[in-house]
């Protein structure tokens, strides 16, 4: 599709315009350099430069907490009802790792049996990417698994080229929304000044563990029972805060609650983590998982060895933010070296 | 939901209350300032009310109620013979039984005195004729008698009371959540306070407040007491925030010093 052009001093009455249409989050400063996306109303409230959010977006896709099901129990019997609750929302300012982390959900959530509170919500969501020119921060790895580059995903798509961005239009409704606002077409200087912009990114974005990608399965294959999750085991404190925090996380946990008049009550779905260690218990106080290192270890397979079969994708979109958010200084690109290490 | 690992687990099948249960509180050892929590319910404490039939409450009704209760909230930690003898002639009349705040729960900060030798406490408070005053070191409630529902907190945290309740009137057994606060934390996207250069207790402490302390601003206490399988490498976590050990554990004294009394052998349960 086309690419169109918003002049720098325009974002302003962009956002106002876009928040006529509907809700729209973006990344906003919390202080202590931590970012969360939250609703703006004007350009001055959004944080341009941004190292990624404390939760993802998904937290959209997906709410933290999400009512699925009502049902009441009476003479007349039992009655259930589901509940999809969603709210149009643009959601701008998505760099390029959380564009993946999104498809990565997709995936999961369209596989049968389909999750339509999921699906029903991502119809109801534009999202407006927004290109990295430089890393965010040490902690990232983006380069790593090819997601620092857009790749799809997006309605419309925003990169810097100093006094304007040039915006890539991927989708219907993200044309309709550029041409309704009247956003001019993008010269042919633009695309050129954008193809500089992506040269000069190459230099910059490097893979940042120095082990290529296409060896991290056979070296998965082979980590089963490395010391490194030993290690990385003891440090862990089980917080839970690496799996919240991650794009491509999705385990929940669900749970009926009753009225005081114990008749009518409904059921809620919290997301959950793998490293708690209640996760994997089950009845009879069994737990499939019981030590730190074999949660920890169930991380990391599920991020870069069990999606591959599955998906035939990474589901590390290498966003940093397991890494920033540790309270252990559990580090995502130390340990993969370490795995690397181990096995050369 | 998963079982929490408190030495006195509600069972499996915790004891029915009847339709219109006969609930009654009394307090122990503590600041009463749980039972405040519960005029907090706003509307939602008149609901309980048309559910349940209070037949006393602290001092007020005065333990006239010659009957067994169906429900009894025990607020307060016990921290002399005399208390040690009425809580169990309590739960002796007692169906379900629910220990009520931090106090009740973990100890509370009444297990501070146990960081103490008694007798030096004992004078310390009560001067040189301190051997006329009764003290024992400080117990949690399940450390004297059977519980069935723990509700921690200092103070409790009113939807959880809700929780509870609910859960004892149709008789089901209520798990107290086993994840550290953080991860209610980092799902209401707090900046940690550890960003903030100041230590929370919240990765070994007890979810189920929804970390309350932390939206508002605050570090985790500790207050609704230790995950039961604390990790011990807190080191890491010290050094990434450049905090000094002690510091820590002399933040976690100051609600969980009654945990010993379930480690030393033959005391409590
Ligand atoms: S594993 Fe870590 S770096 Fe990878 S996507 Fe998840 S949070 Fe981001
Ligand atoms: S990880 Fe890469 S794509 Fe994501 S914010 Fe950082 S630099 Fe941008
Ligand atoms: S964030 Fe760090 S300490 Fe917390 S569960 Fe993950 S690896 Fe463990
Ligand atoms: S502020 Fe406290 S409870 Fe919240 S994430 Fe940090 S350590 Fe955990
Ligand atoms: S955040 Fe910590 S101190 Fe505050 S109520 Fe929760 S457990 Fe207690």
């Amino acid at each position: 599709m086309n690419q169109h052009i918003l002049k720098k001093e325009e974002l302003d009455a962009f956002i106002k315009k876009l928040a006529k249409r509907m809700k729209v989050v973006a990344p906003v400063a919390k202080g202590y350099d931590n970012f969360a996306f939250a609703e703006v109303t004007s350009a001055d409230e959004i944080a341009l430069k941004y190292v990624p959010t404390i939760l993802p977006p998904k937290k959209y896709f997906m709410p933290v907490r999400e009512k699925v099901l009502e049902f009441s129990a009476d003479a007349k019997g039992f009655t259930q009802k589901p509940v999809v609750e969603y709210e149009e929302t643009a959601i701008f300012g998505v760099h390029t790792c959380d564009l993946a982390g999104i498809s990565c959900l997709n995936m999961v959530f369209s596989e049968r049996p389909r999750d339509y509170n999921y699906l029903t919500r991502k119809d109801h969501l534009f999202i407006i990417g927004l290109e990295c020119l430089s890393y965010c921060d040490e902690h990232a790895s983006c380069a790593l698994v090819n997601s620092h580059l857009p790749n799809g995903g997006y309605d419309l798509f925003f990169t810097d080229l100093g006094d304007k961005w040039i915006i890539h239009v991927n989708t219907q409704k993200g044309e309709d929304l550029v041409e309704g606002m009247g956003l001019p077409k993008a010269s042919a200087a633009d695309l050129a000044a954008l193809e500089q912009a992506r040269a000069a990114k190459r230099e910059v974005f490097k893979n940042e563990i120095g082990v290529e990608a296409k060896k991290l399965p056979g070296i998965f294959a082979k980590a089963m029972k490395s010391k490194v999750w030993h290690g990385v085991g003891e440090r862990c404190v089980s917080c839970g805060n690496c799996t919240n925090v991650c794009p491509t996380c999705y385990c929940f946990d669900m749970a009926d609650s009753v009225g005081l008049d114990l008749r009518t009550g409904a059921r809620t779905r919290t997301w959950d983590s793998c490293q708690f260690e209640t996760f994997a218990k089950v009845a009879g106080n069994e737990n499939f998982r019981e030590e730190r290192s074999e949660r920890q270890r169930h991380r990391y397979f599920r991020k870069f060895s069990f999606p591959l079969d599955k998906f035939n994708r990474f589901f590390c979109t290498g966003c940093g933010r397991c890494t920033r958010t540790c309270m252990a200084k559990i580090n995502l690109k130390e340990t993969l070296k370490e795995l690397a290490a181990e096995h050369n | 939901m998963k079982t929490a690992n408190k030495p006195a687990k509600a069972p499996a099948k915790a004891p029915k209350a009847a339709a219109k249960p006969k609930v009654a509180f009394f307090d122990f050892a503590s600041c009463e300032g749980c039972q405040l929590q519960i005029t907090n319910l706003g509307e939602t404490l008149l609901d309980i009310l048309g559910a349940i039939d209070v037949v006393e409450f602290r001092e007020a009704i005065s333990e006239k109620w010659d009957k067994d209760y169906d429900v009894v909230f025990i607020e307060g930690s016990i921290g002399d013979h005399h208390a040690e003898e009425r809580l169990k002639k309590i739960r002796a009349r007692a169906k379900v039984l629910i220990a009520y705040g931090a106090c009740a729960c973990t100890g509370g900060v009444n297990g501070m005195k146990n960081s103490f030798k008694l007798d030096e406490i004992r004078e310390h408070v009560y001067g040189p004729d301190y051997k006329w005053f009764d003290s024992t070191p400080t117990k949690a409630v399940h450390q004297v008698v059977k519980v069935d529902y723990f509700i921690n907190g200092c103070p409790v945290y009113a939807p959880e009371i809700l929780e509870v309740v609910k859960h004892a009137l149709r008789g089901l057994p209520y798990t107290v959540p086993d994840n550290p606060v953080c991860s209610e934390c980092k799902l209401n996207e707090n900046v940690c306070m550890y960003e903030r250069g100041v230590a929370c207790l919240g990765p070994w402490t007890k979810a189920g407040c929804n970390s309350w302390c932390v939206n508002n601003g605050n570090i985790c206490y500790g207050c609704r007491g230790e995950v039961s399988n604390p990790s011990k490498a807190a080191q890491d976590v010290i050094t990434k925030y450049n905090l000094k050990p002690e510091l820590i554990k002399n933040k976690f004294d100051m609600y969980n010093k009654c945990k010993e009394n379930d480690q030393k052998p033959g005391k409590g349960k």
